[in-house]
């Protein structure tokens, strides 16, 4: 019916063996991020975690900006600045041609944050005070967000668990939900990998990123499950054929929806704020997986064994 | 038919009910979409939880700082048990309100106990020198001499030892102001507390002294708080006892009362406190005592600050990144299903309008993550159309004819599509009580969103298509199914 045919009962090995691989690669992620990186944290924690001060503002320049070196510039605030754990923990970055400034810092109070700038612009030359953003987080209200995070994510996926295992039977429940944990612990040890390789920083953003994929993740998964209920009580075929041929039928219309809720995000990457840059990239990571999930590996679960 | 046509006008009805209340009651944008300063005040509480009274008492006392520092639009509000937002428009500077919200403000009255006179003239020796050198520090700091800090950096360690004090920073600022706040709560110890203290006062003010550039702050007790600072005044007339005014535990202004009140102390009502206030600190006092004292003390624990030109920026990246993805969206669809594509964007544009109305209605305050949640459930609304579209395809490949087979689509694409939309509703529902202010914004919308696009791609996509086919051209079989779909 589809030039598409895919052969779950034959592939059913390589779609274990893939999913194993990168379950395997992500546990490698996570424990090598736990033990062997400054942090010793399963991912990178960004500051809505741990608290402290991002800063990014734009410079005032005629033509383009003048070059300057972060190194020179940290140097010249330590003549400046006297406060020794503020600079040595300075993080500093010129963006769009040296036009863009990023500074990360410990956790400032809103004077010295302030103090900074004013630094800065001694240092470097006029700023726009407008295109300013600046956020500044105390280290106990990121631990309240850690918490809080971290609760709203087990209790979502206990309230889906329950609404799966309400709507269908005990098997197929179990089932959708292994393939949901399978589909965040990917994005998860992928993001590990990004901490431990491009010092990516996961925030809350993520952490809601990650309860929206669980959603999406059942939903592909239901979809599916739905549609071999319904052919198993309609169709006279054999078990695992009918299995076979409900994923074939699906097929379409997950991928169809996947690519339509992918163009939206890739959009958002594309032309979004930078502040919605790394949650629409494990958004559509969350997205591209869940469906790998929900048609190959979701089903193959439910396959007999024929010998 | 009749039915349908009902819908019909019940669509459009609605449609314009969107685009009116669009027109009139327009959105209300984040600090994030136009820029501002967004505060995050945690009370502190040493043992136990902060209870609903205590946390509404300090929100009163904050409304009126807030109110009389003359912040026009700031908004504040209580988040959760034990947090309060308040949120600055334009272009205001978090540091005043930071500065002026931050205290708990508490006024006392103190007299200063017999036989303390040498330490406290010992102490305010001290204080004067140290005030003496953070006026050094702030000019060689305006003016970048770095050179001379070596100077006072030798004259605070002579301080430090006659005072015997251990310093806990290790910037020489937050030493010299380390040191001044030590100096002033060890000449506060030498008071002893009277009842007279910040509720006593009705009113303050403030005014410049007539001899220097300094500025004092006026107080007017109440009728008892009067009759307290004169019996209290009286007590000490013409002794060398002090009387000090003590700020949250620490003295600002130390003052004898002369030999002619020992009748009366001092009457009227009225005192003033001068301790070498600048303009801006004299107002700032002037607002906390107006506001009267926190019962609780608070903290800031986050402070945002957008400025307004990236709010604006952030506006136009959201809008390219919300059309340009929707008419993407738009041509897939269109590609794929012909007809029933077009439906599809028809009702997603529809799906734009009901959910943009309901925004200005609740109303949703509009935020990056809000319209990140937004364009992501333009995904979940078309997904419902396609469910829908692959059933009535297989219908007709199957065929049969096309009102059979769009009629048995919608109905057997129903149970798949409200699965899907709760479980993305409980994990917004989760988001939203749970998450913070920024994670509310994202579960609001896509949680909207997710609740009309059951309405617009089961209702209003099946009324546009039963109208469509009223048309006998427009009933073409090949305007629905392809010979060879692309995938």
């Amino acid at each position: 019916m589809n030039f598409l045919n895919l052969n779950l009962i034959k592939n059913r090995k390589k779609v274990f063996s893939f999913s194993l691989f990168l379950i395997s690669l992500s546990l490698v992620g996570i424990l090598y991020s736990t033990f062997n990186t400054s942090y010793k944290m399963p991912i990178n924690l960004g500051m809505d975690f741990i608290g402290g001060n991002e800063l990014r503002i734009e410079r005032v320049c005629e033509n383009e900006c003048s070059n300057i070196s972060p190194d020179k510039v940290i140097e010249n605030l330590n003549k400046v600045s006297n406060n020794k754990n503020l600079v040595n923990n300075i993080k500093l970055q010129f963006q769009n041609d040296y036009k863009l400034i990023s500074i990360r810092t410990p956790y400032l109070k809103i004077e010295e944050s302030n103090n900074l700038i004013n630094n800065l612009e001694t240092l470097i030359g006029p700023l726009n005070d407008d295109s300013k953003n600046t956020r500044l987080i105390g280290p106990k209200l990121g631990k309240k967000l850690l918490l809080n995070s971290a609760t709203s994510l087990l209790v979502s996926l206990f309230a889906i668990s329950l609404y799966i295992t309400i709507r269908f039977d005990r098997k197929y429940a179990f089932f959708a939900l292994l393939a949901l944990f399978h589909d965040l612990f990917i994005v998860f040890g992928i993001f590990s990998w990004l901490g431990i390789l491009l010092s990516i920083e996961v925030n809350s953003l993520f952490a809601v990123s990650l309860l929206t994929i669980a959603g999406y993740s059942v939903n592909d998964t239901v979809v599916i499950f739905d549609r071999i209920r319904e052919n198993l009580k309609l169709k006279d075929i054999e078990y695992n054929e009918t299995i076979q041929i409900s994923v074939n039928e699906s097929f379409r219309r997950t991928a169809f929806t996947s690519i339509t809720t992918l163009i939206p995000l890739l959009t958002l990457i594309l032309f979004g704020s930078y502040s919605l840059f790394w949650f629409s990239i494990s958004l559509s990571l969350g997205i591209i997986i869940g469906s790998y999930s929900s048609i190959l590996l979701a089903p193959s679960f439910l396959l007999k064994d024929n010998n | 038919m009749k039915r349908r046509q009902g819908w019909l006008f019940f669509i459009i009805f609605l449609l314009t009910l969107a685009i009116y209340l669009l027109i009139n009651y327009p959105l209300q944008l984040g600090l994030d979409l136009k820029g501002g300063s967004q505060l995050t005040l945690q009370l502190i509480k040493e043992e136990g939880k902060v209870s609903k009274d205590e946390l509404e008492s300090v929100k009163a006392v904050l409304d009126k700082r807030v109110n009389n520092l003359g912040v026009s639009e700031s908004n504040l509000q209580t988040l959760g048990r034990d947090q309060l937002i308040l949120e600055l428009p334009g272009e205001q500077n978090p540091l005043v309100a930071s500065r002026v919200l931050g205290k708990t403000a508490l006024l006392e009255f103190r007299i200063q106990k017999i036989g303390t006179t040498k330490e406290l003239k010992r102490l305010q020796l001290q204080r004067f020198k140290i005030n003496d050198l953070i006026e050094e520090y702030s000019l060689l700091e305006q003016n970048k001499i770095i050179d001379d800090f070596n100077n006072i950096n030798s004259l605070l360690n002579d301080i430090q030892l006659t005072l015997n004090y251990s310093f806990k920073s290790q910037d020489l600022f937050s030493k010299l102001i380390e040191t001044k706040l030590f100096i002033n709560n060890e000449i506060a110890n030498l008071f002893i507390k009277t009842e007279l203290s910040g509720k006593d006062l009705i009113n303050a003010g403030r005014r410049q002294e007539q001899t220097n550039n300094n500025w004092e702050v006026l107080l007017t007790f109440s009728n008892d708080g009067g009759e307290k600072f004169a019996d209290i005044t009286k007590s000490i007339a013409g002794s060398e006892q002090l009387l000090a005014i003590i700020l949250d535990g620490e003295s600002i202004s130390e003052a004898s009362v002369g030999g002619q009140f020992s009748n009366t102390g001092i009457t009227g009502g009225l005192a003033t406190i001068s301790g070498n206030f600048s303009a801006e600190e004299a107002r700032e006092l002037e607002v906390q005592l107006k506001g009267g004292s926190l019962p609780l003390p608070i903290e800031i624990v986050e402070t945002n600050t957008i400025g307004a030109l990236l709010g604006s920026k952030n506006i136009i990246k959201s809008l390219y990144a919300a059309i340009s993805g929707l008419i993407v969206v738009g041509i897939f669809m269109i590609l794929n299903y012909r007809i029933l594509g077009f439906v599809s964007v028809i009702s997603l544009i529809l799906y734009g309008f009901f959910n943009l109305a309901l925004y200005s209605l609740i109303p949703v305050t509009l935020t990056l993550p809000g319209i990140s949640g937004l364009i992501l459930s333009i995904g979940m609304a078309v997904d419902a159309n396609i469910l829908i579209f692959e059933r009535i395809r297989e219908e007709l490949k199957t065929g049969n004819t096309l009102i059979r087979s769009i009629d048995s689509g919608f109905q057997r694409a129903n149970s798949s599509i409200i699965d899907g939309h709760i479980t993305t509703f409980v994990s917004c529902f989760v988001l939203f009580l749970l998450g913070t202010n920024f994670v509310k914004g994202f579960a609001a919308t896509l949680g909207i969103g997710v609740a009309i696009s059951l309405f617009t791609s089961l209702n209003c996509s099946k009324t546009i298509l039963k109208f469509l086919t009223t048309y006998p051209f427009l009933r073409e079989r090949n305007l629905y199914l392809k010979k060879e779909s692309f995938l």
